[in-house]
């Protein structure tokens, strides 16, 4: 509790070093289901990012009070409230964004990366250091989520934010869709893809490997 | 595969020498266009394996020979060079070269480069399979065989599953051509085909019904797309029916000699 906050690392660790998504592997679910298009992508980032951010604020604020046996049953509660205040805006403001998430916000109450954030961290650390760490977190969730959701809405339709950007070859362009990117393994590829280059540029994140193989090499023939 | 005559790449070049037949009757008859597809794979495959060969030292491996014949002879038409490639390179990195090379890898990346460009550009038209070159992958068939690299077991029960299936009437000639011609291209392949006796019979077998499903059931869809449908879900299935294999083996193992 007592350990030292810095601001800044505190907020850019979880971008890249500490990535919730290509490191830890977190909010898998959502981050594959959202990113057909960009546009929902950074709603959904956004939504994700308030979410984290207050919850761990008002998590971290009542901390000293929530009993330890009920600590998961009141964060979820808080979540959720957070949730359901989010996909009311969003559906007031939002329609088309809105109905194209359909249950993904609802379900960014038992998204893992929001509640391992508030257990882990906010329900032992102040609120200005929570509330920052929250934040990052939801910064490099959307990181992920655009990069993603960007690249699969250019190379699947040809487009950013629905608008277009490569000139399709039915209009006279020299694009092709490729229409694999719109389908859900692509967002797999993708994000496969991610976490190798990214671990290839920070060897320190790739796991120790499971297998090795047998030490005597095939003779050079 | 460590002393004596036999590595990788005497299985590689077996291969390589039993796909002859069907690779001279297949340019016979595709012309000027199949050879400028099968070079184009050829040469992004050999690429892609110098780059794995410089960057995590994995040995280039003939068999790339192979893959690139069963991809120029199954891929969609008119896609074009660029979409070729893009194929070809997916297929070739994430269904070959992530895995440590030819040999250790779960599919395929022959398959994985015709199902992703199936799956990517669904309104390109799928090549139609000519009698003489299904012949001509039986010829290739029994070469493998005979040279104890191609699966018997796996032709052996796709044959007995198709035999059944024709002659129920459930699958047509034209599918029964692409499939046997897909079955020697992408499931010939020993490193993705079952390893265990019992498991290549499976593995046939389970190809042959999916074929025969989709014969059945799949509207619209080209004998070749469904062959190579099939052939996907198979060789993803190859590990588990080795693994329920080697369980049955187990247990009758111990039914017999008894122990823990």
């Amino acid at each position: 509790m007592a350990r030292s906050f810095s601001f800044w690392p505190t907020l850019t660790e979880p971008l890249i070093r500490q990535n919730p998504v290509t490191l830890q592997i977190l909010g898998l679910c959502s981050a594959l289901a959202v990113t057909t298009s960009l546009a929902t992508a950074l709603t959904m980032s956004a939504s994700l990012t308030v979410v984290l951010t207050l919850a761990a604020g008002i998590i971290s604020l009542i901390r000293r009070h929530i009993p330890t046996t009920i600590r998961l049953i009141v964060q979820i509660v808080i979540v959720a409230s957070l949730v359901i205040v989010i996909d009311q805006v969003l559906q007031a403001y939002l329609v088309e964004i809105s109905r194209a998430l359909s249950v993904y916000v609802a379900l960014i109450t038992t998204n893992c990366l929001v509640l391992g954030r508030t257990e882990a961290y906010a329900s032992h650390n102040g609120v200005v250091p929570s509330m920052v760490d929250a934040f990052g977190n939801g910064l490099g969730y959307s990181l992920v989520l655009t990069i993603i959701g960007g690249v699969r809405e250019l190379f699947g339709r040809g487009e950013l934010l629905g608008r277009q950007v490569l000139p399709l070859a039915e209009d006279g362009g020299w694009f092709t869709p490729l229409g694999l990117m719109l389908l859900a393994p692509s967002a797999f590829f993708l994000l496969g893809l991610l976490v190798w280059a990214i671990r290839s540029v920070l060897p320190e994140q790739a796991e120790a490997a499971e297998h090795v193989p047998p030490a005597t090499a095939e003779p050079a023939e | 595969m460590i002393r004596g005559l036999w590595d990788r790449e005497t299985v590689a070049s077996l291969l390589v020498a039993a796909h002859l037949p069907l690779a001279l009757f297949w340019l016979w008859y595709g012309g000027a266009e199949a050879v400028a597809t099968v070079l184009l794979a050829a040469l992004v495959l050999a690429g892609w394996h110098l780059v794995f060969l410089l960057a995590r030292a994995q040995p280039p491996s003939l068999s790339g020979i192979v893959t690139a014949l069963a991809v120029a002879v199954l891929v969609p038409q008119d896609l074009g060079a660029v979409r070729l490639v893009l194929g070809i390179s997916f297929g070739a990195v994430m269904g070959e070269l992530v895995f440590g090379g030819w040999g250790r890898n779960v599919v395929n990346p022959a398959t994985v480069a015709l199902s992703f460009l199936g799956f990517g550009f669904p309104a390109a038209p799928w090549p139609h399979v000519m009698e003489p070159v299904a012949w001509a992958a039986l010829a290739t068939g029994v070469l493998g065989i005979a040279a104890g690299i191609m699966p018997a077991g796996v032709f052996l029960g796709a044959a007995l599953l198709a035999g059944v299936a024709g002659a129920a009437g459930a699958l047509p000639a034209e599918e029964l051509l692409a499939g046997g011609l897909v079955l020697v291209l992408l499931l010939g392949d020993p490193v993705t085909a079952a390893g265990t006796a019992l498991g290549r019979w499976l593995h046939g077998g389970l190809y042959g019904g999916l074929l025969t499903l989709f014969a059945l059931g799949w509207e619209g869809g080209a004998p070749v797309q469904m062959a190579v449908a099939a052939a996907l879900l198979a060789s993803l299935a190859a590990p588990l029916l080795d693994e329920m294999a080697i369980t049955l083996w187990l247990a009758r193992r111990r039914r017999r000699h008894g122990g823990t």
